[in-house]
């Protein structure tokens, strides 16, 4: 049966309150705080976010932060853990009756790429099999970003960074291919698990609100197009952002208790059109165009909407 | 030694302008040394790079306290206590200003010390350009000028520096263009060589050791991120022509920052004193009703409180 938005059909419907508020030191149109401000409007402000170092860092640097809720700051690698003291504190709480039921608080993790894909992958998975009932967050902008741009293991094929140039021995810069942390979580079967994108916000905020009747592990992986690091102006994020979606890219997906489901099916634009947006894949354009390069990262779309179809039909 | 700091908001390429001119320095025979001051440097939020330039071997190190040229490519960050424009400052030092006033106008408003110097940068490549980015050839071209530079080496590396960055070749050379019409255009300052203040060494702050609860941070004001403005960031305004709305509500969803609220007849309201000025809104808004206006000093820009 195909996915339908039951909550979120029409773009009014978008609560008017914000959660997030401004006076952040985020980039000027940063997709990741636009993603994380779209979510908060259905996560509200009974919120402990957990927060592991990367760009949201500049979220709340003392002595300000946006939240009405908590904020706690953690290191790269231990955020999932973090989340696990402050649920494991909520709860005793609440049974001692020290904190009423109904001031009972969610626990979300933030995280970037680096830490999700790279350093906090343990972490994560460790929180996953003990079942922490938290949200995770990852904004993925495919590079560690607040360092100016190095090498994660999120980093397409293809794009270039400040730690894989373009160069005469590679020139295509990152040789790698993206890592599929929606499968390495998927493996361990948490009840739910999203991609989102900032540019589809009904989507997104559905997914959030479904999420909330889940307990245990909720998991979200949202595209965050960045103009600082990817190189396009910042009036382009959403454009950047939906693109990555209707060139299929950027699957749109749930994974329910292990079950993937495509939320939204893409038509398909050639990869290109997405690719010559943005200035860490100019060098497969100038000065020649890398055809082979193009082609390859083509393929591995074509070939996981294929796999995609196969498996529902 | 010719010891230059640049400002500017991450974004404009002040890092690459100071490479710029260390490189260039370095090409005429000079001892150069060049270095960005790297914290988060992220669009919009202020950045500084540093270079010096001697005939001698340079021993000095680190930050520049006493510049001898100030470079600052926004004018909005000379009252940003956080950018510290004006630290070092004195009669001796020259300042160029990135703006479309002329020193004296912009002493009326800033009450500026240094010797004053000014271009609209932001207007020359907006104009030759077509569109804003950063403006590191033109910064380390004018700087190149005033520290007395020659034009042959000011082209040599912007090709350099540019070339690093993955440039296309012929957007280095309307770069190499633009920047010597800058270099032409800026009205020269001599720059003294004076004794200069005599050197302080920088008082150290020993921190005590506190456990963790009392020595970390923290904050029990809740949402108070919004005493920050960041109103300053922006180059361009988004401006609402009322009659052009549909009130369909995209501004609003896709803005980042959460400065756009809609009124109960569905139209927007921004929030100048946080508005990035990224753009967002006006790129995505499906009817034209919201346009870029070029922000102006001393008109209706923002200004620090």
């Amino acid at each position: 049966m195909p996915w339908q938005r039951e909550t979120f059909k029409k773009i009014k419907q978008i609560p008017r309150e914000e959660h997030v508020l401004p006076g952040t030191t985020l980039c000027a149109g940063c997709g990741g705080l636009e993603a994380l401000r779209l979510a908060a409007k259905v996560l509200g402000d009974d919120v402990v976010y957990v927060n592991a170092a990367g760009c949201f860092t500049m979220l709340a640097t003392y002595p300000f932060t946006p939240f009405k809720g908590s904020w706690l700051y953690t290191t790269m690698g231990s955020a999932p853990a973090g989340a696990q003291g402050v649920r494991d504190a909520l709860d005793v709480l609440i049974a001692k009756g020290r904190l009423p039921k109904n001031e009972n608080l969610k626990v979300v993790v933030l995280g970037g790429d680096g830490s999700t894909y790279d350093m906090a992958l343990s972490s994560t998975s460790g929180a996953i099999c003990r079942g922490l009932d938290f949200y995770y967050f990852c904004y993925d902008n495919e590079g560690y970003g607040n360092t100016g741009m190095q090498l994660s293991s999120a980093t397409p094929y293809g794009a270039r960074t400040t730690t894989s140039p373009c160069s005469l021995q590679h020139p295509t810069g990152t040789m790698q291919e993206k890592k599929d942390i929606f499968e390495i979580w998927r493996a361990h079967k948490p009840p739910y698990i999203a991609t989102v994108s900032p540019r589809y916000p009904l989507d997104l905020e559905e997914k959030f609100a479904r999420a909330a009747t889940f307990a245990g592990p909720k998991l979200f992986l949202a595209l965050s197009a960045c103009p600082t690091g990817w190189l396009y102006d910042p009036s382009e994020t959403p454009e950047v952002a939906k693109l990555a979606v209707e060139t299929g890219l950027w699957p749109l997906k749930v994974a329910i208790n292990g079950g993937v489901t495509h939320t939204y099916i893409p038509k398909r634009k050639p990869v290109e059109e997405y690719l010559k947006l943005q200035g860490r894949f100019r060098h497969l354009f100038e000065p020649t165009k890398q055809e082979a390069a193009i082609h390859h990262i083509q393929e591995r779309v074509d070939a996981y909407w294929e796999q995609a179809t196969a498996e529902k039909s | 030694m010719q010891a230059v700091r640049f400002h500017g908001r991450g974004g404009q390429g002040v890092k690459t302008a100071s490479r710029i001119l260390g490189a260039a320095a370095f090409l005429e025979g000079f001892r150069a040394q060049d270095s960005p001051i790297y914290g988060a440097e992220r669009r919009g939020a202020p950045v500084s790079a540093f270079t010096r330039i001697a005939k001698e071997p340079i021993r000095e190190r680190g930050l520049i306290a006493h510049p001898n040229l100030v470079v600052v490519a926004d004018a909005s960050l000379i009252q940003d206590p956080a950018a510290r424009v004006l630290d070092g400052i004195d009669d001796c030092t020259v300042l160029f200003v990135n703006s479309p006033l002329n020193p004296d106008q912009l002493r009326a408003q800033t009450s500026l010390p240094g010797r004053l110097t000014t271009l609209d940068l932001t207007g020359i490549a907006l104009q030759q350009f077509g569109k804003r980015g950063a403006i590191s050839a033109l910064l380390g071209a004018v700087a190149g000028r005033l520290v007395g530079l020659r034009q042959e080496s000011i082209r040599e590396a912007i090709a350099r520096e540019l070339g690093d960055l993955g440039l296309a070749a012929s957007a280095i050379e309307r770069n190499q263009k633009v920047a010597l019409q800058c270099y032409d255009a800026v009205p020269v300052m001599t720059i003294e060589k004076g004794a200069g203040p005599a050197l302080v060494a920088a008082h150290l702050h020993v921190p005590t050791y506190e456990p963790p609860t009392r020595g970390s941070a923290r904050i029990s004001a809740s949402a108070n991120s919004v005493l920050r403005e960041t109103g300053g960031w922006r180059t361009f305004r988004p401006v609402l022509v009322p009659d052009k709305c549909n009130g369909c509500w995209l501004c609003f969803a896709f803005c980042p920052d959460g400065v756009i609220s809609m009124t109960k007849d569905d139209k927007p309201v921004i929030d100048y004193d946080h508005c990035k000025g990224c753009q967002i809104c006006v790129h995505e808004c499906p009817t034209e009703a919201l346009v870029a206006e070029r922000e102006k000093e001393g008109g209706v820009a923002w200004r620090a409180k």
